[in-house]
């Protein structure tokens, strides 16, 4: 009877707390900027592209690098998109991707001011910790640094190491 | 539609029950996992970004690529949010057995309620369907050979290792014991295909389950714990986890006024919605890792 009685007041301790907890989320959550507002003013609906024509991502994965004393995990695949992680002893040093940009026409656009060109192909850096290449002004294969030693050098070797050859032929 | 993602990022709780139990793992598995909230704080912390107009692209990109259900990011997450739902319903009829003991005109209840064992045990394989039905809908299939999807599936951490960690401590140790991966095997080599239609956790997720048919379905079950059971038994070994360590570290954040496990593991069910929370922030990250690829 005891036993019973002691698990009716932890039911009612716990229940308490999960009380107390939920009041205790509404004035945290108050006193946070709202960043969903501005996310709504960003949203834009989905620009219409011919999904038929859009690159497997499955097609991309046979060009990606890799090389001794490096593990290369592919950790995505989707439409028109591949992506694997650059590990090494355990260490996640970068992210190495392809996309085809016909699903997203924008991020081909900045390239047409390119003044960098690597293996021909124009090359640009995205904000601090990124560098990409577009391959047959459709292909973007990018470079991103997940580890502070790996360098924006680093992300350019790494970027000459892709079959970019191999990449370019599934357009032509 | 459903929510955007970066509304569910946003409304994740910084502090609930939820976390609280999240948090009890970082014993087990220490500095995995951190509560992030809000989606501009997760493009941040994913990217190492921190310029204003990259990260609104970034984002732009990936409230597009969630906004489109062909991509499959919104299957995803109905998995991981419906499974939950179904976890607290049989928490709730768990706890109703546990208090209505000995209660004469609630007895009714306690033979509606599917016997908690065997329920826990078929929550328990679904939340692991869920997870590997989920991954595939977000990620497809990475890599071209079976080697590589399976090195993609073990490159599990962050909150998808948190998740799987609870899943093992409070849908497997704490309400079935130390001995649930056997207790598992032997409820699913008894299961048939009627048990499996008659229990709320699958009838919520069936149409997501893989198979033509219910008996297709419980192969693919059972071939779902199969393939993870190895890696939960080495979890609990290596990391020397017991029911009672579970417990103990949950009495940092909760003091738990009884140590009876199975009415411990019926309030969890209730209290907590750990895949959707983790869930959520799993989408997130993985929609901003392909987003700042593809902008």
């Amino acid at each position: 009877m005891l036993r019973k009685v002691s698990i009716a007041i932890g039911t009612l301790l716990l229940v308490g707390l999960l009380a107390v907890g939920g009041c205790q989320l509404t004035q945290l959550k108050a006193s946070q900027p709202s960043d969903s507002a501005k996310w709504e003013q960003i949203e834009e609906p989905a620009i219409a592209v011919d999904k038929k024509a859009i690159i497997n991502g499955g097609e991309f994965n046979k060009f990606f690098p890799t090389a001794d004393g490096y593990d290369r995990v592919y950790t995505q695949e989707k439409n028109g998109f591949a992506e694997a992680k650059l590990n090494q002893n355990g260490n996640t040093l970068a992210m190495l991707s392809v996309s085809d940009t016909a699903s997203n026409p924008n991020a081909a656009l900045k390239y047409q001011n390119s003044e960098r060109a690597l293996a021909g192909y124009p090359l640009v850096e995205v904000g601090s910790t990124a560098t990409s290449l577009l391959v047959a002004e459709r292909i973007q294969v990018k470079v991103l640094s997940r580890d502070t030693d790996f360098t924006p050098a680093d992300r350019e070797a790494w970027l000459e190491k892709f079959d970019l050859t191999g990449l370019a032929q599934l357009i032509n | 539609m459903s929510k955007s993602i970066f509304k569910l990022v946003y409304v994740l709780p910084l502090n609930n029950l939820t976390v609280f139990a999240l948090r009890s793992l970082d014993k087990i598995l220490p500095g995995e996992w951190e509560n992030i909230v809000g989606f501009e704080n997760t493009i941040r912390q994913v990217t190492g970004e921190s310029d204003t107009a990259l990260i609104e692209q970034i984002g732009a990109r990936a409230i597009q690529l969630y906004n489109d259900k062909s991509e499959g990011y919104q299957r995803a997450m109905w998995l991981y949010q419906t499974i939950d739902s179904t976890g607290r319903a049989l928490g709730q009829a768990a706890l109703a057995g546990k208090v209505t003991e000995n209660v004469p005109f609630l007895s009714i209840v306690n033979r509606l309620t599917p016997k908690p064992e065997k329920a826990q045990t078929i929550d328990l394989c679904m939340k692991l369907v869920t997870e590997i039905v989920a991954f595939c809908k977000i990620n497809g299939i990475p890599g071209d050979s079976v080697g590589d999807f399976v090195k993609a599936l073990g490159d599990y951490g962050g909150e998808s290792l948190v998740r799987m960690a609870a899943l093992v401590c409070f849908d497997g140790l704490v309400p079935l014991g130390p001995n649930f991966i056997k207790q598992t095997e032997q409820v699913l080599g008894n299961l048939t295909p009627k048990d499996l239609d008659s229990n709320p956790a699958f009838k919520a997720i069936k149409e997501a389950v893989p198979g033509r048919k219910t008996a297709d379905q419980l192969t693919f079950i059972g071939a779902s714990f199969e393939s993870v059971k190895g890696w939960m038994g080495n979890f609990v070994e290596s990391k020397g986890i017991t029911p009672q360590s579970v417990a103990a570290n949950l009495k940092t954040f909760v003091d738990i006024a009884d140590d009876k496990m199975d009415y411990f593991g019926a309030f969890l069910d209730i209290s907590t919605n750990y895949y959707e929370h983790t869930g959520v922030q799993t989408l997130a990250r993985r929609l901003v890792e392909r987003a700042v690829a593809e902008i």
